[in-house]
C-alpha cells in the first residue's frame, strides 16, 4: 500500500509553548492512521496544520499523488480542500444548521457546481448543461444520503437532526469535496454505542471503497482500536509511540502516559 | 390569569412607566422657546403624561399578552395566520401583488400624492431587495449601504448632465460604479465580521458622503447637482412643447398633455427595476454562488474546510449588493431631477439596513412588507410634523415585540430533493 501522507519534523510553537515537537509520522492510502492521546498533547493542533489552519514553526508535510508529491505548507485556508483535496471535519460540529441536508452537501461540491454554472452565467440562463450537471450534484449527494441513511431527511434542516446524524452527516460532507486524506477531529464524541457502531462502519466503507485514507482524532478507545490499522500516540507534542493497534494497546509507554508512572 | 401575575405585570408598567417619565421629562416636556431677548421654557406637562400614559398601558397589554396566550393574541394570531398564507400559496399572493402593483396607477383613488408616496416605496423595497443579498443572505451586516445609492445616484447624475448620454446607458453604468465601490469596500472588510464589519461599513458611508460634499469642483459639494435630464419613453420626452424635431409622449400617443403621464412612467420603471432584483435574487440564491453565500453566514470556518472561496464569494456578494443600490440611485436622480449629499445620510442607511431585518432576513416578500408598513406609516403620519418618525419608531416596536425574528422568518430550501411537501 503506498504512502499518501509524510510529515516529517513537524514542530509548531504558540509563543514560548512548543504544541508540537519534531513530529514525524506516515499514513497510508485505504487506512485509518489514529493519532491519541491525553488532553493537550496537540492532536488537533497537528490536524490545524495539515488542514492550513496554522502555518507550522518548523517541518514539512507532503501528500503522495501517484509519482509526485505536494508540499502542504504550500496551501493555505480554502485551498487546502481546494486544491490539495484534504477535508476536515470538526470537534465541535460546523455544519451549515440554518441550510437543508442536501445543501450542505451541494456546498460542498461548490467549486465543480460553479465552474459548472459558467460562474453563474450559464445558472441564470438556466442552461441545460448546468441543469445536468446540478443533477449529478444532487444525485451524489443522495448517494451519500443513502450510505448513512438519512434520504427521508434531505431537505430538513441539517440544525434540526440529531446529534449522531449531524455527525455523520459532517463525514459524509467532507467526502462530497472527493477528498484524497479525510482529517476526522473526535467523531464518535458524544455518541451512544450504537451510534458509534455506525460510525465505525461508514469509515470502515469509506477506507475500503474510497480512494481515501483517514486521519482519526479520537478518545472513543473502541472506535480507535476496532477501525484503526495504524495508531500515533503523542503525549506533551512529542510522539510517544507508533504501531498497530494491538502494539498500541500493550505498549508500556503509552499505559504510563495516560494512566501515570507507578511510583 | 392568576391575580399575582396581574399586579406583577401591573408593577412592571408603571416602572416601563418611570423610565418614559425620565425620557420623556426633559425631552419633551421643556421645550426651550425664544420671547424677546433670551431663551425661556415652556414646560407642557401635558404632552409628557399622555406619552407616559401610552407607555404604561402598552407594557401592560404586551405583559398582558405574554402572560395570557388566550386573551389578546389576535395580533400574533393575525401575523402568523398572514405568514402562513404568505408562504404556503407564496406563487398566488406575488402574482396578486404584482397584479395590483400594475393596476395600481389606474384605480379610481390613486392621485399625484398615492402615486409619489408608492414610488418611494418601491424605491425602499428595492434597496431592501439588494441589501438583502448582503445582509440577508452572506450575513454581512452592511451599515453604509447608502453608500452605493449615492454612488449611483451620482454617477447617472454626472454622467447624463457632463456627456448628455440617455438614462438607458447611464443606467448601467452606474450599476457598474456601484459595484466597483463595493468591490473597494469588499477588500479592507474580508477578514472582519459582526460588528466590527458593522462598524466600517458605516464609516464608508460617512465618507461617501463627506467626499460629495467636500469635492466641490466634481460634485457641487454641498449645493449638488441641479437639471438632471429625465428619461424618455424610448426617445419621446415627457415634456408640454418639445424641442425642434422631436416628438413628445403625449403628442405621439394623441394624449391630453399631463403631468401625471411622467409619474406612472416613472413608477414602472421602478417596478420594473425592484421586479429585476427581486428576479435576479431569486435565481441567484438557487445557484452555488447562492448557496455559497447562505453558507458563509451559517459558518466561514466550515465553508473553507469545503474549498469554498470566501474572499471571491463575500466580494461577488457586495458587488451584486451594491449593483442593485446603484440602480435605485440613478433612478433617485433621475426622478428628483436635483441630488445632493443631504439625500444620503446615515438615517437612509439604518431605514434599509430596518427594512431587512423586521422584514425577516433573506426573506423577499417580508422586505416588500416591511417597507409598506413602515414607509406607509410614517407617511400617514405626515401631518404630525416632527413627530411623524415617533411613528416610524412605533411601527419598529410593534413588528419587534409580535414579530422577533422578522415579519416573515422562514427560509425555503433553495433546492428540494423529495419535491414540496403537501
Amino acid at each position: 500500500m503506498s504512502n499518501l501522507l509524510s510529515v516529517e519534523n513537524l514542530t509548531m510553537k504558540f509563543g514560548g509553548l512548543t504544541a508540537i515537537d519534531d513530529l514525524s509520522f506516515d499514513a497510508k492510502n485505504n487506512q485509518i492512521t489514529s493519532i491519541i492521546g491525553p488532553n493537550g498533547a496537540g492532536k488537533t493542533t497537528v490536524f490545524n496544520c495539515l488542514t492550513g489552519f496554522y502555518k507550522p514553526t518548523n517541518g514539512q508535510m507532503f501528500l503522495h499523488k501517484e509519482d509526485s508529491k505536494i508540499s502542504l505548507r504550500k496551501y493555505t485556508d480554502f485551498k487546502i480542500a481546494y486544491v490539495a483535496k484534504v477535508a476536515r471535519t470538526f470537534q465541535n460540529i460546523r455544519l451549515f444548521p440554518a441550510m437543508s441536508v442536501l445543501e450542505n452537501l451541494l456546498v460542498a461540491q461548490h467549486n465543480e457546481l460553479m465552474v459548472a454554472s459558467g460562474y453563474s452565467l450559464f445558472g441564470l440562463l438556466n442552461l441545460k448543461t448546468y441543469r445536468d450537471k446540478e443533477q449529478l450534484a444532487v444525485d451524489k449527494a443522495k448517494y451519500w444520503l443513502d450510505i448513512i441513511g438519512l434520504t427521508h431527511r434531505a431537505d430538513d434542516n441539517a440544525g434540526d437532526l440529531p446529534y449522531g446524524d449531524q455527525r455523520k452527516l459532517e463525514i459524509v460532507r467532507a467526502m462530497c469535496i472527493k477528498p484524497r486524506l479525510l482529517c476526522l477531529d473526535e467523531p464518535a464524541a458524544g455518541l451512544n454505542p450504537k451510534e458509534s457502531a455506525e460510525l465505525n462502519k461508514l469509515l470502515k466503507f469509506i477506507k475500503t471503497e474510497k480512494q481515501t485514507g483517514i486521519l482519526l482524532i479520537e478518545h472513543d478507545m473502541s472506535v480507535v482500536m476496532g477501525i484503526s490499522d495504524h495508531v500515533v500516540v503523542l503525549n506533551y507534542g512529542k510522539k510517544i509511540f507508533e504501531g498497530t493497534a494491538d502494539q498500541t494497546k500493550n505498549s508500556k509507554e503509552v499505559i504510563e502516559a495516560y494512566l501515570g508512572v507507578d511510583e | 390569569m392568576e391575580k399575582k401575575d396581574i399586579i406583577q405585570s401591573f408593577k412592571d408598567s408603571l416602572f416601563t412607566g418611570l423610565i418614559a417619565l425620565a425620557l420623556f421629562g426633559p425631552i419633551v416636556g421643556l421645550r426651550t422657546a425664544s420671547k424677546g431677548e433670551g431663551l425661556f421654557i415652556t414646560p407642557q406637562w401635558g404632552v409628557v403624561f399622555l406619552l407616559v400614559g401610552l407607555c404604561i398601558l402598552g407594557r401592560f397589554l404586551i405583559n398582558l399578552n405574554s402572560a395570557r396566550k388566550t386573551e389578546i393574541t389576535f395580533i400574533s394570531k393575525f401575523t402568523s395566520k398572514f405568514s402562513a398564507i404568505t408562504e404556503d400559496k407564496a406563487k398566488h399572493f406575488a402574482i396578486t401583488a404584482i397584479l395590483f402593483a400594475v393596476v395600481f396607477p389606474f384605480l379610481p383613488f390613486t392621485d399625484r400624492y398615492f402615486m409619489d408616496v408608492a414610488i418611494m416605496i418601491l424605491t425602499y423595497i428595492m434597496l431592501g431587495w439588494g441589501l438583502n443579498i448582503v445582509v440577508g443572505l452572506a450575513g454581512l451586516l452592511d451599515l453604509g449601504y447608502v453608500a452605493f445609492y449615492a454612488v449611483g445616484a451620482y454617477s447617472y447624475a454626472l454622467i447624463a448632465t457632463t456627456f448628455g448620454w440617455s438614462f438607458w446607458i447611464c443606467l448601467p453604468l452606474a450599476g457598474v460604479f456601484a459595484a466597483f465601490f463595493g468591490i473597494l469596500l469588499g477588500f479592507p472588510v474580508l477578514r472582519l465580521r459582526g460588528d466590527y464589519l458593522a462598524i466600517v461599513t458605516l464609516g464608508f458611508g460617512e465618507i461617501i458622503r463627506i467626499i460629495l460634499i467636500n469635492w466641490y469642483e466634481v460634485t457641487n459639494g454641498p449645493d449638488g447637482i441641479t437639471g438632471i435630464p429625465r428619461p424618455s419613453f424610448f426617445g419621446l420626452p415627457f415634456k408640454r412643447s418639445p424641442d425642434e424635431g422631436e416628438t413628445s409622449f403625449h403628442l405621439f400617443f394623441n394624449l391630453e398633455y399631463s403631468t401625471m403621464h411622467r409619474i406612472i412612467f416613472l413608477y414602472y420603471l421602478i417596478l420594473v427595476l425592484a421586479l429585476i432584483t427581486n428576479y435576479f435574487t431569486l435565481k441567484i440564491r438557487k445557484l452555488p454562488v447562492g448557496r455559497a453565500w447562505e453558507a458563509l453566514r451559517e459558518d466561514e470556518i466550515a465553508c473553507k474546510s469545503l474549498g469554498v472561496n470566501p474572499t471571491n464569494t463575500k466580494l461577488t456578494a457586495f458587488a451584486i449588493g451594491a449593483m442593485f443600490g446603484g440602480f435605485a440611485g440613478s433612478f433617485f436622480a433621475t426622478r428628483q431631477a436635483f441630488i445632493s449629499p443631504e439625500s444620503f445620510t446615515f438615517i437612509e442607511s439604518a431605514i434599509i439596513v430596518a427594512i431587512v431585518v423586521l422584514g425577516g432576513m433573506g426573506s423577499q416578500t417580508g422586505v416588500v412588507l416591511a417597507s409598506i408598513f413602515l414607509i406607509g406609516i410614517t407617511e400617514m403620519f405626515r401631518d404630525l410634523e416632527q413627530y411623524r418618525m415617533i411613528a416610524f419608531g412605533g411601527a419598529m416596536v410593534l413588528i419587534m415585540v409580535f414579530k422577533p425574528k422578522g415579519i416573515l422568518a422562514n427560509r425555503k430550501p433553495t433546492i428540494l430533493m423529495h419535491g414540496e411537501k403537501k
